[in-house]
C-alpha cells in the first residue's frame, strides 16, 4: 500500500470536514497556548531573576575578608563583564561635636552595576546617580538628621573632610535586615587612600560582575577552585530569604497556569479524535475489506496524525510567539529592566508537547480502528471487539501524568493536581452513573422534547460520562485559572498588610523598655513588638563542638563561625507556629530551647538534643523541647532560638522591637534617638517598598499569564463542544424533518446540556475550591486561605450556560440549513 | 490454483453461529456450493435468511464456525485475517449496497484504491480508464456527495473491476437504486463481468437481476433450500 500518498490525500481530503479541522485547531490553540505561556513565563521569570540581581547589585558577587587578588577583576573583564569593586564597613561620621556611627559603602565609579541609584539634591529632588565623586560622600537621612547637618555641609570620615553630596534616595541591596547604622556611599579610591581599609579594617570586600548568563556562569566557574580563604560566590538566587519566597511562589503561579492550559489542550484533543475514530470505521473496515492490512491501516493513521499535526505546531507555534509578544507589548512595565530576549527552549518544549498531547490523546481512539471487523461493510451495528482493559487507554494518563510532572517541576504541586484531577474524574464517573440512572428512570414519565433530550442522555451513556468528564476538569481548570489563582495571588499580597512593622528598634537597655514603651506609643506606633535580644555564640550540640568544614550549607558554616542571636518569651510570638514538641511551663528548671524548623534541618536537630551556648562570661546547656515555623515574611523581629524566660533572664541582653509608624516619621524619631543615644533605629520602609514592589510586579505579570491561560481554556473548551455538534445537527435535523419546531429543538438540546453543566459545574466548584485549599497550603505556603466559593459557583454557572448556549447555537444553525442537506451527509 | 480445477470458490459444510442475548444462535447451517471460474451465483432468499452472512465468509471477510471455504484454489478457514487480507487485495472486487465510497476521496481517488492498496504506480490511469468506461470520466472529479446513487453505484463499479480480480462479490448492488437505475447498473455490471472474464456472486432481492445470473442458491434460515441453474 502506499501509505504516505494515501495518508497525504486523506488529509487533504479530510481537512474540509469537521473533525480533522476540529482537531487541527484544537492542537493550534494548544501549541499557541503553551509556547505563549511557557515563553512569557519563561521571560517573566527571567526578569524577576534580573530584579533579584537588583538586590545583590550585580548578577554575581564574591565576598572576601581581604581585597581579591586583581585576576579576578581582569578574567571577568576578558570575559566581557562588567565590574563593580565595593568595601563594607563600619566607620563613625563627624560634623562638628556630632558623631554617627554608619555603614560605610566605599565603590569604584561603576556602582550600581544593577537596579537604581539615586540621590536626592540640596533642593530633595531624585536624580539617578553612580558612587560619588573622590572627596563626596552620599548619606542616608538618618545621618543627615543625627549630625544637624545639610546637603553641601562638610563632614569627616576617616580623618579626611569630604562633602556631604546628596542624600541616598532608592539603593540596590538596600534590603539588609542586620545592618545596624544608617548607610553612607563614598568613593573607594579615598577609602584607600584614608587608611580606612588599612590593616586592621572590619572591611568586608565584594566584587560584582554583570553580563549576559553565559559568561557570568563561565567567571563562576573559572572563579571558585581560585577563591581565597573564607571567600564565597553569592548568586542571585542566594538573594534574600523573603523575596525568594515571593519568586518561588510567582514560579509555581506560572507553572500552575501553563500545566492546565495544556491539560486543557488534551482534553480537547482526546475529544476531536474520538469523533475522528469514530467516523473513520467505516473507511477502515471498507480497507480491510479490499484487503489492506492493520499494519498498513495503522501506519496510514500515524501519517495522517503526524502529517496534520507537523504544520498545525508550527502554526501554534508562530501564533503563539506572536500572542506573547503582543502581551509584552501591551503590558508595558509588566517587565522590571529590559525585557529579556526570546528563549528557545519553552517554545521548542511546546512544539514537542504539542505532538506528544496530540499523539498521547489521540492516538489511542485511532490504534483501537485495528479491531474493526472487515464484515462491518454489510453490517453497520458491529462493532469493534470490546476490551475490559486495554492498555491503550494507559497512553493518556502516562501523557498527562508526565505533563503534570515535568510541568509542574515540583513534585508537590504535580502530585496535588494529579490526585484533584483523578478525584474529579473518578467522582464524574461514579456520580454521572448515579445520575444517568436517575435520568432513565425520570425521562420515561416525561413527554415531548425533553423526553427527547434526556433520553439521549441515558442513551448515549459512555459519551455521556466522557463529555461530563471532559467538562468537569475543563471547568475545573477554569476555576482555577479564573478564581482561584487571583484569589490565592490576592491572599499573598494581603501577606504585607498595611501595619506590617516597618521600623526596627535593637540596643535598648532593659531599665529603658518601659519609658521606650510609652514613647512608642505617644508616637502612635502600632503593632509593637519588643523581645529581649542576646548574642552568642553556638558552643556544641551534644556535648561535641560543631564543625564548620563538616557542612555545606554556607548559612550553617556563618551560624557555627558567626553570632548566634537568642531571644525568650512567656508566650509563643505572633508569626510563630509550634511545630513539634510543647512551649516552656512556669515550672521549667533546666534551660529548655525552641528552634526554628530551618536551623533544626541545618543541624540535623530534634526535640531531646542538647546545644550550649556561650554568652558572654556564661554558658549555658538547654534541651530542645519544640521546634517553630517561623513566617519570616512578616518583618517582625523573629529568631531562630528561643530560650525558656527564667534561663533568658539570666543572660546578659538588650531588647529589640519592631513597630508600625503611619507616615513621615523621621523627625520624632531623630528626636528619640537624640534622647536614647545607644539605640539604633532602622528603616524597613525601603526594603518593604522593595518587597511590595515586587510582589506587584510578579502578580501582575502571573495574572496575565492567568488571563491568558484563562483565555486557551475557554477556546479549547468550545472547540472540544464544536466536535460533539454533528451529532447533535443530525438528530436535530432528523427531529425536524419528523415535524419538530425550533423551540421543541432548544429544550431537547438545553435540557441535554443542563444536566451535563450541572453535574460537571457542581463537581468543578468542589473539585476547584479543595484544590485551591491543598495549593494555598501545601504549594504556596500561604496561611489562611478559604476559597471564595461564591465567585466559584458563579464562575463555572456561567461557564456552564456558555456551553449550553454554544451547543444550542450549534443546533439553531439547522434552522438555516435545510434538514435534507444535513441528512445527507449523515 | 482455480485454473487447474475450473473451480473458482467452493464451500463444504459451512456453518457460522454467534452468541445471542437468548443463547446460542445458527445463521448458516451445513452449506456446500462450488461457483466454476468465469460463473455467475445469485444468493437469494427472504431477509435474515443469511444470505450477506454467507457472502462475508465465502469473501474471507469472516471465519465459518465450521466448514471450509477455498477461494481461488486457497483454504481461506486455515488463514488469519492478515493473510486473507492479502488475498482479498488481489483476487477479489466488491460492490455494495450502499456503495460504500470514501467520502474524503473524488470519484478517482476512491477507484484508485485497490491499486494503491498495491502498491501501483499507475493507479491513476487505470482508474481514468476504468471511470471512462463506466461514462463518468468527465466526473473523475466530483465527490461521493456530487454524485447520484446510480452515479456513486457505477464508481463503485468501475473500483471493484479496476484491479481486475478474478471473483467479484456484489451485495445488492441495485438494492439502493430505483428500478431504471438499477437496470443500468446491472447491464454494466454484467457487461464488464463479462469483459473481465470474473467470477460472479452476488446478493440480491431483484428477481431480474437473479436470472440474469448462471446459476441462483435459494437459503431460508441458513439452509440452502433450492439450488437452480
Amino acid at each position: 500500500m502506499k501509505t504516505f500518498a494515501f495518508a497525504a490525500r486523506s488529509l487533504r481530503r479530510e481537512f474540509r470536514h469537521a473533525e480533522l479541522a476540529t482537531l487541527a485547531a484544537a492542537l493550534v490553540l494548544a501549541v499557541a497556548a503553551l509556547a505563549a505561556v511557557a515563553t512569557l513565563a519563561s521571560r517573566v521569570e527571567r526578569a524577576i531573576v534580573a530584579s533579584a540581581a537588583e538586590l545583590i547589585g550585580g548578577d554575581l558577587g564574591i565576598g572576601a575578608s581581604k581585597a581579591l587578588p586583581p585576576a579576578f577583576v581582569e578574567e571577568a573583564r576578558r570575559r566581557g563583564l562588567a565590574t563593580n569593586r565595593l568595601a563594607d564597613f563600619p566607620s563613625v561620621v563627624f560634623a562638628g561635636d556630632k558623631s554617627r556611627l554608619c555603614d560605610v559603602r566605599a565603590s569604584d565609579a561603576a556602582f550600581p552595576l544593577r537596579g537604581a541609584f539615586t540621590v536626592l539634591d540640596a533642593h530633595g529632588i531624585e536624580h539617578p546617580a553612580h558612587a560619588p565623586p573622590v572627596g563626596a560622600i552620599d548619606a542616608d537621612h538618618a545621618v543627615l538628621v543625627a549630625l544637624e547637618v545639610a546637603i553641601g555641609a562638610h563632614v569627616q570620615l576617616g580623618g579626611r573632610e569630604v562633602v556631604l553630596g546628596g542624600e541616598i534616595g532608592k539603593s540596590p541591596d538596600s534590603g539588609n535586615l542586620f545592618r545596624l547604622a544608617p548607610r553612607v556611599l563614598m568613593n573607594l579610591a579615598d577609602a584607600e587612600a584614608s587608611g580606612l581599609l588599612g590593616p586592621g579594617s572590619r572591611a568586608h570586600y565584594r566584587l560584582l560582575v554583570a553580563g549576559d548568563e553565559g559568561s557570568v556562569a563561565a567567571f563562576a566557574a573559572w572563579a571558585k577552585p581560585k577563591l581565597p580563604d573564607g571567600a564565597e560566590i553569592t548568586t542571585v538566587e542566594d538573594a534574600q530569604q523573603n523575596l525568594r519566597n515571593a519568586f518561588e511562589r510567582g514560579e509555581s503561579f506560572l507553572r500552575l497556569a501553563a500545566l492546565l492550559a495544556a491539560l486543557l489542550s488534551g482534553v480537547a484533543v482526546a475529544l476531536a479524535a474520538q469523533r475522528f475514530a469514530r467516523r473513520k470505521v467505516e473507511e477502515v473496515a471498507l480497507l480491510r475489506c479490499l484487503g489492506a492490512s492493520r499494519g498498513e491501516i495503522v501506519s496510514a493513521l500515524v501519517l495522517e496524525l503526524a502529517l496534520l499535526a507537523l504544520p498545525a505546531c508550527l502554526v501554534g507555534l508562530t501564533l503563539g510567539l506572536a500572542l506573547q509578544q503582543i502581551v509584552l507589548g501591551l503590558a508595558s512595565g509588566l517587565l522590571p529592566g529590559a525585557t529579556p530576549r526570546l528563549p528557545w527552549g519553552p517554545p521548542l518544549a511546546a512544539f514537542a508537547v504539542g505532538l506528544a498531547v496530540l499523539f498521547g490523546f489521540a492516538l489511542p481512539p485511532l490504534l483501537r480502528l485495528r479491531d474493526v471487523e472487515p464484515m462491518r461493510v454489510f453490517r453497520h451495528d458491529l462493532g469493534a471487539r470490546v476490551r475490559r482493559f486495554d492498555v491503550l487507554y494507559l497512553l493518556p494518563v502516562a501523557v498527562g501524568a508526565s505533563l503534570v510532572l515535568i510541568g509542574a517541576g515540583n513534585l508537590r504541586l504535580a502530585a496535588t493536581l494529579a490526585i484533584g484531577f483523578a478525584g474529579v474524574g473518578l467522582a464524574t464517573s461514579v456520580l454521572g452513573l448515579v445520575l444517568l440512572k436517575i435520568v432513565r428512570s425520570v425521562a420515561g414519565r416525561l413527554r415531548g422534547a425533553l423526553r427527547f433530550g434526556l433520553a439521549n442522555l441515558a442513551r448515549r451513556r459512555a459519551l455521556t460520562l466522557l463529555q461530563a468528564g471532559a467538562l468537569a476538569l475543563s471547568l475545573t481548570a477554569l476555576a482555577l485559572l479564573g478564581v482561584v489563582g487571583p484569589s490565592l495571588l490576592e491572599r499573598w499580597r494581603a501577606n504585607l498588610p498595611p501595619d506590617t512593622p516597618n521600623w526596627f528598634l535593637i540596643n535598648l537597655q532593659p531599665e529603658q523598655r518601659a519609658p521606650m514603651q510609652q514613647r512608642l506609643h505617644a508616637l502612635g506606633a502600632t503593632n509593637l513588638n519588643l523581645l529581649p535580644l542576646a548574642v552568642g555564640k553556638l558552643v556544641a550540640i551534644n556535648g561535641r563542638a560543631p564543625d564548620a568544614a563538616g557542612f555545606t550549607d554556607r548559612r550553617t558554616r556563618s551560624a557555627i563561625n558567626g553570632e548566634v542571636r537568642v531571644s525568650w518569651s512567656d508566650t509563643l510570638p505572633a508569626a510563630n507556629k509550634l511545630l513539634e514538641g510543647r512551649w516552656f511551663s512556669t515550672r521549667t528548671t533546666r534551660p529548655e530551647l525552641s528552634v526554628d524548623r530551618m536551623w533544626a534541618d541545618m543541624f540535623h536537630l530534634k526535640p531531646g538534643d542538647i546545644l550550649t551556648l556561650r554568652v558572654g562570661e556564661r554558658e549555658i546547656e538547654a534541651t530542645i523541647t519544640s521546634i517553630r515555623g517561623v513566617d519570616w515574611d512578616s518583618f517582625r523581629a523573629n529568631f531562630f532560638l528561643m530560650l525558656d524566660p527564667a534561663s533568658g533572664a539570666t543572660l546578659p541582653h538588650s531588647f529589640v522591637a519592631s513597630f508600625h509608624l503611619q507616615g513621615d516619621a523621621s523627625q520624632s524619631l531623630a528626636a528619640l534617638s537624640r534622647d536614647y543615644p545607644n539605640i539604633s533605629l532602622i528603616d524597613l520602609n525601603a526594603i518593604l517598598d522593595r518587597v511590595r514592589d515586587i510582589i506587584g510586579r510578579v502578580t501582575r505579570a502571573v495574572s496575565w499569564v492567568l488571563g491568558f491561560s484563562l483565555l486557551a481554556g475557554v477556546l479549547v473548551l468550545v472547540a472540544a463542544l464544536a466536535v460533539t455538534a454533528d451529532d447533535r445537527r443530525f438528530e436535530a435535523a432528523l427531529l425536524r424533518t419528523l415535524g419538530a419546531h425550533g423551540r421543541q429543538l432548544s429544550i431537547a438540546v438545553l435540557s441535554e446540556f443542563a444536566v451535563l453543566g450541572l453535574l460537571a459545574g457542581a463537581i468543578a466548584v468542589v473539585g476547584a475550591g479543595a484544590l485551591g485549599s491543598v495549593l494555598a497550603t501545601s504549594v504556596f505556603k500561604l496561611a489562611g486561605y478559604s476559597p471564595p466559593f461564591a465567585a466559584l459557583t458563579g464562575l463555572v454557572a456561567a461557564a456552564a450556560l456558555i456551553v449550553a448556549l454554544a451547543g444550542w447555537i450549534g443546533t439553531l444553525r439547522i434552522a438555516r440549513t435545510s434538514p435534507m442537506a444535513v441528512l445527507r451527509r449523515g | 490454483m482455480s485454473t487447474q480445477t475450473g473451480i473458482a470458490l467452493s464451500a463444504a459444510q459451512v456453518s457460522k453461529v454467534v452468541d445471542g442475548p437468548d443463547g446460542q444462535l445458527t445463521i448458516l447451517d451445513g452449506v456446500a456450493l462450488a461457483v466454476p471460474r468465469g460463473d455467475s451465483l445469485a444468493i437469494v432468499g427472504a431477509s435474515g435468511s443469511g444470505k450477506t452472512t454467507l457472502l462475508g465468509l465465502l469473501a474471507g471477510l469472516d471465519r465459518p464456525t465450521t466448514g471450509s471455504i477455498t477461494l481461488a484454489g486457497t483454504r481461506l478457514d486455515t488463514l488469519d485475517e492478515e493473510a486473507r487480507a492479502r488475498l482479498r487485495r488481489r483476487l477479489v472486487g466488491f460492490v455494495f449496497q450502499s456503495f460504500h465510497l470514501l467520502p474524503a476521496l473524488n470519484a478517482e481517488e476512491n477507484v484508485m484504491l485497490p491499486l494503491d492498496l498495491d502498491g501501483r504506480d499507475d493507479a491513476r490511469e487505470h482508474a481514468g480508464e476504468a471511470l471512462a468506461r463506466v461514462g463518468l470520466g468527465a466526473r473523475r472529479h466530483h465527490y461521493p456527495h456530487q454524485l447520484s446513487g446510480g452515479e456513486q453505484q457505477r464508481v463503485a463499479l468501475a473500483r471493484a473491476f479496476v484491479h481486475g480480480p478474478e471473483i467479484l462479490f456484489a451485495d445488492e448492488p441495485t438494492g439502493n437504486l430505483d428500478q431504471r437505475t438499477g437496470a443500468v447498473v446491472g447491464d454494466l455490471l454484467f457487461a464488464l463481468n463479462r469483459e473481465h472474464a470474473t467470477t460472479l456472486v452476488l446478493v440480491t432481492h431483484d428477481a431480474t437481476l437473479a436470472t440474469r445470473c448462471a446459476r441462483n442458491l435459494h437459503l431460508r434460515e441458513g439452509r440452502i433450500v433450492e439450488a437452480a441453474a
